[in-house]
């Protein structure tokens, strides 16, 4: 693997991370963190729909009238979206209703639109793919972490095992969407304080 | 070639979404029956659950296929009866083709006026024992809840209930489902069918010894008041049929009950108690 | 050796350059705690009024003495009601007294430490804000919160709430109710009810027919299911938070707090206004059958507008702004009270919300007036 397509791998999963720096997505990681397994279901999911999408609309991104651009990708994205969707109710249907709308939502997810627009209209099908698959992954590790100690701390277990001890009392406000939110801006503040780049003057 | 013509606009969106949603009919169609499958699998196992047929740590172990032969082994008939008690048709039981009433929105709307409900009664069989599955569905805090509720063959005693929820607060109102001790306590408890009042779920807990109460969940206000209307609706509805079961297994003593006459249990031991509609009224007792 | 000059000879130590320079702050803190500082201002001045921070807060904290003394005898009044006791006066405040001082050693220890590490960590002054909030925190919980919790929640007021904004007087949320809602949405159990408002022994006995319900417990019942006479919410011979209950101490501090002109009349006037409001159309359009008014007595409304609403860091700082934002308390309080059994206390979510909308407040007033003026320029 070149130097080029290595940094399309890498850059988004820490450096240059969707959520944390690009601030994308953040709606559905308040959403879908309460429980592990959800996580990481829609991470895979997310995973599978922006590289899918990039392959495709980096195919076919010579032939895209432009002036309909935007509506080509929409239709592109929602297609992988519906076929995911689709999938999970088949073969995954407890976790498909644990997520409910949010998969559906993963076509709103600025992630997906963002990176077609920025990287597959204008790269070979290839990187398209790795930048997707490798933005995806930068936001479903955020995803794992933050449901990690949601699941952790929220409910005394991890994947639906129960890792702490009874005598743990399950704190309640983890579970609301707020502490996410303020996880999530623990984990900035993690980078930040690691990336000094990043501060803002 | 000019991408941007008008021309080439339309010809290549209208090819475009013609292929997606070719694609889409595809997966859908292949999807389909594992989606019904699933659906199917998922009302049944709550039923079982409910009937107490199958432990919950066994059911989780079933695949979809487990699930639907259990229903059909266990299920003696299943029927949909309208607002009088009686029945109006039977639902196939046959594996392979399971019919299920899984309209209980609608249902819900039938049985607050807006037409003649036609709500399903499942009977299993357990260990030779009639049990009589009864669906129930209402409005939580944030969304649906439903559940199941199970009842001995003269439906004088709860032998158990499963509920489930859409998006309660998980932690407090998700407790319905995911709180087996909520769940126990109905097991063993009966409904008071002559009353307004069904059967209560009580906020800081119900007074010891009631028959036809349980402990309300603490912090999960809302969602419990949601759920204790839904049993009090679906029950009502199912009133008629409920009196009628009971009244079947106490019919005996119970002589001949005349329409309209004060003393219909001879005796007199019903006092003023027995209204018009006796038939078969459970305060007949002897 | 006087104290000063003990103080005095050790200074060197503590300054930058000595032995122990990396604590000057814990120093400071220290020394300006004992002694009127000895810094002069020595740029432009900016005087905002002649009162600093540490006789603020100083007012502010004679102003609760009340609440905090008369909830040491209620603790043990409610403990005797409990087992049908005898208890006399003086043991009924040693049993208060044992139980809310744990409840303030958590607090300041853990309060405190936060304050002093953070200070530590970025070399600024120790500020004295948190010995406020550290007074009104044990005084808004149920007396039975298990102290981890409560030391759990102050980490999280202080440090989400407070030093994540750059410490005192840059917070958006008064840290006091930002730890109680953080118990109150954590552990709903501990927190609401009617079994948590009432501290006894292990081995006590409950008698039967007690309960350790709320006024605000009971209202959703209507007038009827209120089972204490009006003369017992005012005097606070009732379950509740700890420091809330006693009307009347609540409006001996709220005369000192106005009286030094710590705590805003105005938001104090219109909140109770607002509450009077709500509580009017409530009955009004028959919601409830409970008079206005007794919103007044119940629960935290009156303490919340007292000592909570009025902090001046996280209130409206406009003139016009305090009649908008304590109105809107009231007002919002009493509106989750009818409409929200689900949340019976609205007045930490009332304060909470107006807190983060206070600067919108502010900025559309100080912008009105802007305009307002323009214009007059304009005719002239």
């Amino acid at each position: 693997m070149n130097k080029d397509l290595k940094n399309t791998l890498l850059n988004p999963i820490f450096k240059g991370n969707p959520i944390t720096v690009l601030v994308l997505g953040i709606c559905s990681s308040l959403a879908v963190t309460v429980q592990l397994k959800g996580a990481l279901v829609m991470a895979l999911s997310v995973i599978v729909v922006t590289g899918l999408s990039s392959l495709v609309v980096s195919l076919i991104r010579n032939t895209i009238p432009n002036r309909v651009r935007i509506i080509v990708q929409l239709v592109v994205v929602a297609l992988m979206v519906i076929v995911v969707d689709q999938v999970l109710k088949a073969y995954a249907y407890s976790i498909d209703k644990q997520l409910s709308v949010y998969i559906g939502l993963i076509i709103t997810n600025c992630i997906v639109m963002g990176r077609i627009e920025a990287f597959a209209l204008g790269n070979k099908p290839w990187p398209s793919f790795i930048d997707g698959v490798a933005n995806g992954a930068g936001y479903g590790l955020i995803l794992v972490i933050v449901a990690f100690f949601r699941e952790l701390l929220g409910s005394g277990t991890l994947l639906g095992f129960q890792v702490l001890p009874d005598s743990y009392v399950p704190n309640n406000l983890v579970i609301l969407p707020p502490m996410a939110l303020i996880l999530l801006g623990c984990i900035v503040w993690v980078q930040r304080a690691i990336q000094k780049d990043l501060q803002e003057k | 070639m000019n991408t941007n013509s008008n021309t080439y606009t339309v010809i290549y969106t209208t090819i475009i979404v013609v292929i997606v949603a070719a694609v889409l009919a595809f997966v859908a169609m292949t999807l389909k029956p594992l989606q019904d499958a699933n659906v199917k699998a998922e009302t049944i196992s709550q039923m079982l659950s409910a009937a107490q047929l199958v432990n919950d740590s066994d059911l989780q172990k079933m695949d979809n296929r487990a699930v639907l032969s259990k229903y059909s082994e266990s299920v003696r008939t299943a029927f949909l009866i309208n607002s009088k008690g009686a029945k109006v048709r039977e639902l196939n039981t046959e594996e392979g083709s399971i019919e299920l009433a899984d309209n209980l929105k609608e249902q819900n709307y039938n049985i607050k006026g807006a037409g003649e409900p036609n709500l399903p009664v499942y009977v299993f069989d357990k260990a030779g024992e009639e049990i009589y599955v009864l669906p129930v569905y209402g409005a939580g805090l944030w969304g649906p809840v439903w559940g199941y509720i199970a009842f001995n063959a003269d439906c004088s005693k709860i032998v158990g209930a499963y509920f489930d929820h859409s998006g309660e607060t998980p932690g407090l109102g998700a407790k319905i489902k995911d709180e087996p001790s909520f769940r126990e306590q109905f097991a063993g408890k009966s409904v008071d069918v002559t009353g307004t009042k069904l059967f209560s779920i009580v906020k800081g807990g119900a007074p010891e010894g009631a028959t036809g109460a349980v402990d309300a969940i603490a912090g999960a206000t809302m969602t419990c008041k949601g759920l204790d209307a839904a049993i009090n609706t679906w029950l009502s509805a199912y009133k008629p049929f409920l009196a009628t079961q009971m009244g079947a297994s106490l019919s005996q003593g119970c002589g001949s009950c005349g329409e309209n006459s004060g003393d219909c249990c001879g005796g007199g031991d019903c006092g003023g108690s027995c209204n018009g509609s006796c038939g078969g009224n459970h305060q007949c007792n002897r | 050796m006087s104290l000063r000059q003990t103080v005095d000879k050790i200074k060197p130590t503590f300054s930058e350059g000595g032995k122990f320079g990396w604590l000057h702050s814990t120093f400071d803190a220290f020394e300006s705690f004992l002694f009127v500082p000895d810094t002069v201002t020595k740029n432009g001045v900016h005087v905002r009024d002649s009162v600093d921070l540490k006789r603020v807060i100083t007012a502010a904290m004679v102003a609760l003495l009340p609440c905090v003394l008369f909830s040491m005898w209620n603790i043990g009044y409610q403990r005797n009601l409990a087992i049908g006791g005898d208890m006399g006066f003086w043991a009924m405040i040693w049993f208060g007294f044992l139980k809310i001082l744990p409840l303030y050693l958590v607090t300041y220890i853990v309060g405190l430490g936060i304050e002093f590490t953070s200070a530590q960590l970025r070399g600024h002054e120790v500020n004295e804000g948190f010995l406020f909030s550290g007074l009104i925190i044990p005084m808004i919980v149920p007396v039975t919160i298990p102290l981890w919790m409560l030391g759990l929640a102050v980490a999280f007021a202080v440090i989400f709430g407070k030093e994540v904004f750059g410490g005192t007087g840059m917070n958006i949320w008064n840290p006091a109710l930002l730890a109680r809602a953080f118990l109150f949405f954590s552990y709903p159990n501990q927190m609401s009810g009617d079994g948590i408002w009432v501290a006894t022994r292990k081995a006590d006995v409950i008698v039967d027919g007690f309960s350790g319900a709320t006024p605000l417990s009971q209202v959703s019942g209507g007038l009827d299911a209120i089972r204490y006479s009006v003369s017992d919410m005012f005097l606070g011979t009732i379950p509740g938070s700890v420091g809330e209950t006693c009307k009347v101490a609540i409006l001996i501090g709220a005369f000192v707090l106005i009286y030094t002109g710590v705590g805003s009349w105005k938001i104090m006037l219109s909140s109770v206004l607002g509450g009077l409001f709500v509580g009017f159309l409530g009955t009004a359009f028959g919601a409830t059958d409970v008079p206005a008014w007794y919103h007044l007595i119940m629960g935290g409304f009156l303490f919340g507008t007292v000592f909570m609403a009025t902090d001046p860091v996280t209130a409206a700082q406009t003139e016009t702004g305090k009649w908008i934002y304590g109105f809107l308390v009231g007002a919002i309080a009493v509106v989750i009270r009818l409409f929200n059994p689900g949340y019976p206390e609205g007045m930490m979510l009332s304060i909470l919300l107006l807190n983060t909308f206070a600067p919108l407040i502010d900025h559309c007033v100080v912008n009105h007036n802007i305009k307002k003026r323009l214009g007059r320029v304009k005719t002239v």
